[in-house]
């Protein structure tokens, strides 16, 4: 279980009026509080610039959160408070997850094998099983930098997998990938719903997220604009696809936004 | 530690898996030196071979024909001794205009009976003319040798009555120590860029390298600490930059001894006198130079590679750093700079010099202690600086100039913007460069002169950074009235202090004694003023001057990034550091302590600034009125501090300081209920 509690972020930025310009503070998190259960797909969504992924950082535990708190519960329903233990439990992918170019899979899942703490032994043996369960036995020995695009991406699903994790943090984790690839992170997320796991993920396909999602987080400005399964946004919108829903309620949210600043 | 060392390990498989850090660490170090040096010389070697045996024509006119014919019998007997050829001509001076670039030179004799006159007209650009004349100069001396045995022989003298007086000097360095001075100086500079060269592709690619490939966040995502993250990357650099300054050494020492033992081959007793045992003695030494050296230079450019974006950008911020590392250790090829109680202060610079002593044989082993220990603690220091900017995230998704702000334009600063990190370690730098400089220059004319021009820098520098940043003075400064409890707190705690500093000071001056005769030559100078100009430079200035920067500005600066523990501690340290000398460092820092928890406490910087001048106005009244300030105060004044005045200091000193903290802490719980 993954849980966010009144989580906000402050950035700065630079804000330019022809010659002059200042800095200024904004919240790119505005106290989202949102939580994601075992054996549950939790999607994500929000136009760019949204805040989706700073929010997926902060859960991540890669950003610390300016205020507001993340509370993480292990295996057997403990609440864990390091930080480190906390990393252990997620398993992070996005876009900006490369691997090391000058490694080969199978070096780059021992060395992790050795940092998730497994004896020498099972560290080897989960290596092999990644890599038969993977199907990557071809191109395990060679150099990450020459792998080819879907064959990174199966690596890098390997490496999520290598600790075993509780929660699985997915920043838009299909994007930029073919049919094939994406196909297989999509199967790979269900499985491990099913395994029991929680998966968070954020996405700008629509027609994906309806099937997919348990549950539905819409944020636009660092707010939960809109929330709850598929299905009940589609109803409370009363349009017919997540697309539709998606369009109804970014739409009002903006006008909105508008009114208030005029 | 075991995730560390996993961490490590991954990190030197990673460099060593790139090829290009393998040819500049290694094969730079290994082939190109030797090829250097030994190419040169072959090339030397060449060109002087081939200068040997050359002929050079020199043409002469027909009007002293006996001089002439008389300089070419002295060529002719004494031919062997020359290295190169000569062929005389004559030519009747009528043709000479038409024909004298066809010699290499030219010679008129003149003689008046008494005495010859040789002028030799040569082009000293034309070097086989300039070859001609020097071996002309030298059959000068023996032409006028001749004469002179001839003269001699005719009055019937020997040469002792023309030199009555002959003059030997022996010099009692041997052969290894004078080597060694000479090498000495070089070999620094040498070590410590071959660091930096062995340190910097490694320290770009694992940190930028990391950022630019991608994989920093994937690093962020595995279950290890930013400060596990950082250190096995500073260790592996370290490792990469201590391999490559032991290959360079290797093979620069080798490619020397190579060349002394192919070009003495003849004479080479003397370098053979060279005990083996002076160079295995060295090995431990240089090796754990070498280590420190690596350790500091490393953490130093690591520091700068966390921000930069990309590996032309790291490249950029590298280069002046490079410089000034140069630079520093370059002074150790000016002989009259040595190590000692300040030189071993300053990093890179203490290395060459303690390079320089080692092999001159003159090595004191406080002072390599010291050397060693200091850059040790700078490494520890850069390190810590390093983890807290690795912390940010700033530096990790974003520019990495958050902690700079000093580079945004003013006009983009908010109102009350605290400085940074980045920004007070950036003033700091500044500020002790202007003192070296600047101050120095000031103080060869007068070391009063000296003084207040050091004071009203290091009053310039901070004011002129807050006001850039637009910071709230008045809260950055702690400039607020105190209250009577906190300032009675504040002496109490004060003169604690002082009795222990007195305490240290008389402990580490039995430990380190150091040459107090030019500090107490430049205070004569001072204390020969009148009283009331000493108390305003010496201490009003400094009270102001060095509160404001080092508590107001320093500290408060610290404290806002990384708490007051962290404050006080690096405040106070670079306090100490600010007055060069390793006796008065820790004393230094002691109070620079006291001063920055009490400004702390009581929320006031003017408590600080009237015990400051207080602090001055003592060691000052010391100074000038030793003999009348003894007579009431005897501990201030003694060399030798017995056992019952130490007893005595420290129960007062610590009652007095145990009674000050309680009264300041009670202070706070007041103001903050």
């Amino acid at each position: 279980m993954i849980e966010a509690i009144n989580l906000s972020k402050q950035f700065e930025r630079t804000v330019k009026q022809g010659r002059k310009s200042h800095k200024e503070e904004f919240l790119a998190v505005d106290q989202i509080s949102l939580k994601a259960e075992p054996g549950e797909i939790v999607g994500i969504l929000g136009p760019n610039g949204a805040g989706k992924t700073t929010l997926l950082r902060m859960l991540g535990m890669l950003m610390t959160p300016t205020s507001g708190q993340v509370r993480l519960m292990d295996r057997e329903g403990n609440f864990i408070d390091d930080i480190t233990q906390k990393k252990g439990l997620i398993g992070y992918l996005s876009g900006n997850t490369k691997l090391y170019p000058r490694f080969s899979i199978r070096e780059y899942l021992l060395f992790l094998g050795d940092l998730y703490g497994y004896p020498k032994k099972e560290g080897i043996a989960r290596t092999e099983e990644m890599i038969r369960v993977l199907a990557m036995e071809k191109f395990a020995d060679n150099r990450i930098e020459k792998l080819s695009t879907g064959q990174v991406q199966r690596a890098s699903i390997a490496r999520c997998l290598m600790a075993d994790p509780q929660i699985y943090i997915l920043d838009e984790p299909t994007l930029g990938l073919d049919i094939l690839s994406a196909d297989a992170i999509i199967r790979f997320m269900e499985e491990q719903k099913e395994k029991g796991k929680t998966v968070l993920y954020s996405t700008h396909y629509l027609e994906e997220a309806q099937i997919l999602c348990n549950r539905i987080y819409m944020i636009f400005q660092g707010r939960i604009v809109a929330e709850g399964t598929p299905l009940t946004i589609m109803e409370k919108t009363g349009t017919g696809s997540l697309r539709q829903a998606f369009h109804s309620i970014f739409e009002g949210v903006s006008q909105q936004g508008e009114g208030q600043g005029e | 530690m075991g995730k560390t060392w996993t961490l490590v390990k991954k990190e030197i498989f990673d460099i060593l898996r790139d090829k290009k850090t393998l040819v500049i660490m290694v094969a730079v170090p290994i082939l190109l030196y030797p090829a250097i040096i030994i190419g040169m010389v072959l090339v030397m070697n060449f060109m002087m071979q081939s200068r040997e045996g050359e002929s050079y024509t020199a043409a002469y006119g027909n009007e002293y024909r006996a001089e002439a014919l008389r300089f070419q019998e002295v060529y002719e007997e004494n031919q062997e001794e020359l290295d190169i050829q000569l062929t005389f001509q004559e030519v009747p001076e009528a043709e000479k205009e038409a024909v004298k670039d066809s010699y290499d030179a030219w010679i008129h004799f003149m003689t008046d009976g008494q005495r010859v006159h040789i002028e030799v007209e040569y082009t000293s650009t034309d070097p086989n003319s300039s070859y001609a004349e020097n071996a002309l100069q030298e059959l000068a001396d023996m032409y006028c040798k001749e004469l002179l045995s001839e003269k001699l022989d005719e009055k019937g003298l020997t040469e002792d009555f023309l030199y009555p007086v002959t003059y030997e000097a022996k010099d009692s360095v041997t052969v290894s120590e004078s080597a060694g001075m000479s090498i000495g100086g070089s070999i620094g500079m040498m070590l410590v860029v071959t660091i930096m060269l062995g340190a910097f592709y490694p320290a770009i690619d694992v940190t930028t390298g990391e950022k630019e490939r991608g994989t920093l966040e994937t690093l962020l995502t595995l279950p290890v600490t930013n400060f596990q993250m950082i250190m096995s990357k500073y260790l592996a650099v370290s490792l990469f930059a201590c391999i490559t300054a032991v290959l360079s050494l290797l093979s620069l020492g080798g490619s020397v001894l190579f060349l002394l033992g192919s070009a003495l081959a003849g004479a080479s007793e003397e370098i053979l006198h060279m005990e083996p045992a002076v160079f295995i003695g060295w090995i431990p030494i240089l090796l754990l130079v070498v280590i420190v050296t690596a350790l500091l230079v490393t953490a130093f450019s690591m520091c700068f590679c966390v921000f930069a974006k990309s590996f032309k950008e790291a490249n950029n911020y590298i280069t002046p750093v490079m410089l000034v590392v140069m630079f520093a250790s370059m002074t150790a090829m000016i002989p009259s700079i040595q190590l000692d109680g300040r030189t071993a202060l300053i990093p890179i610079v203490n290395v060459s010099l303690l390079i320089k002593q080692v092999l001159a044989q003159q090595m004191e082993l406080t002072l390599a202690g010291v050397t060693i220990g200091i850059n040790f603690c700078y490494s520890v220091l850069i390190i810590w600086v390093l983890a807290k900017m690795y912390n940010s995230e700033n530096i990790l998704f974003h520019d990495g100039f958050q902690s700079f702000r000093l580079f945004e334009k003013r006009s983009e600063i908010k109102k009350g913007t605290i400085p940074g990190t980045g920004d007070l370690l950036l003033s700091v730098v500044v500020l002790l460069l202007l003192i070296l400089y600047l101050g120095t220059a000031v103080s060869v004319r007068s070391t009063f002169g000296g003084t207040l021009v050091n004071q009203f820098l290091i009053l310039l520098v901070p004011l002129s950074v807050v006001w850039y940043m637009k910071s709230d003075v008045k809260s950055l400064f702690s400039l607020k009235i105190p209250s009577g409890k906190s300032a009675l707190g504040g002496l109490l705690l004060y003169i604690g202090t002082f009795l222990f500093m007195l305490v240290v000071t008389a402990a580490l001056t039995r430990i380190l004694p150091e040459s107090t005769q030019n500090v107490e030559q430049a205070f004569e100078e001072i204390l020969n003023q009148p009283f009331i100009l000493i108390v305003l430079v010496m201490t009003i200035m400094p009270a102001v001057g060095e509160e404001i920067f080092f508590r107001g500005f320093l500290f408060g600066g610290l404290r806002n990034r990384h708490g007051v523990f962290w404050g006080i501690l690096l405040s106070s340290l670079i306090f100490g550091a600010f007055h060069m000398s390793i006796v008065k460092l820790l004393p230094t820092a002691m109070l620079g302590a006291c001063f920055a928890y009490i400004g702390y406490r009581s929320g006031s910087i003017y408590i600080g600034m009237f015990l400051h001048f207080f602090n001055n106005l003592i060691s000052m009244a010391v100074s000038k009125y030793p003999e009348q300030l003894g007579r009431f105060l005897s501990f201030l004044v003694k060399k030798e501090l017995a056992g019952r005045d130490l007893i005595f200091m420290l129960v007062i000193g610590g009652l007095s300081g145990a009674l000050g903290l309680i009264l300041l802490k009670k202070e706070r719980r007041d103001r903050n209920p």
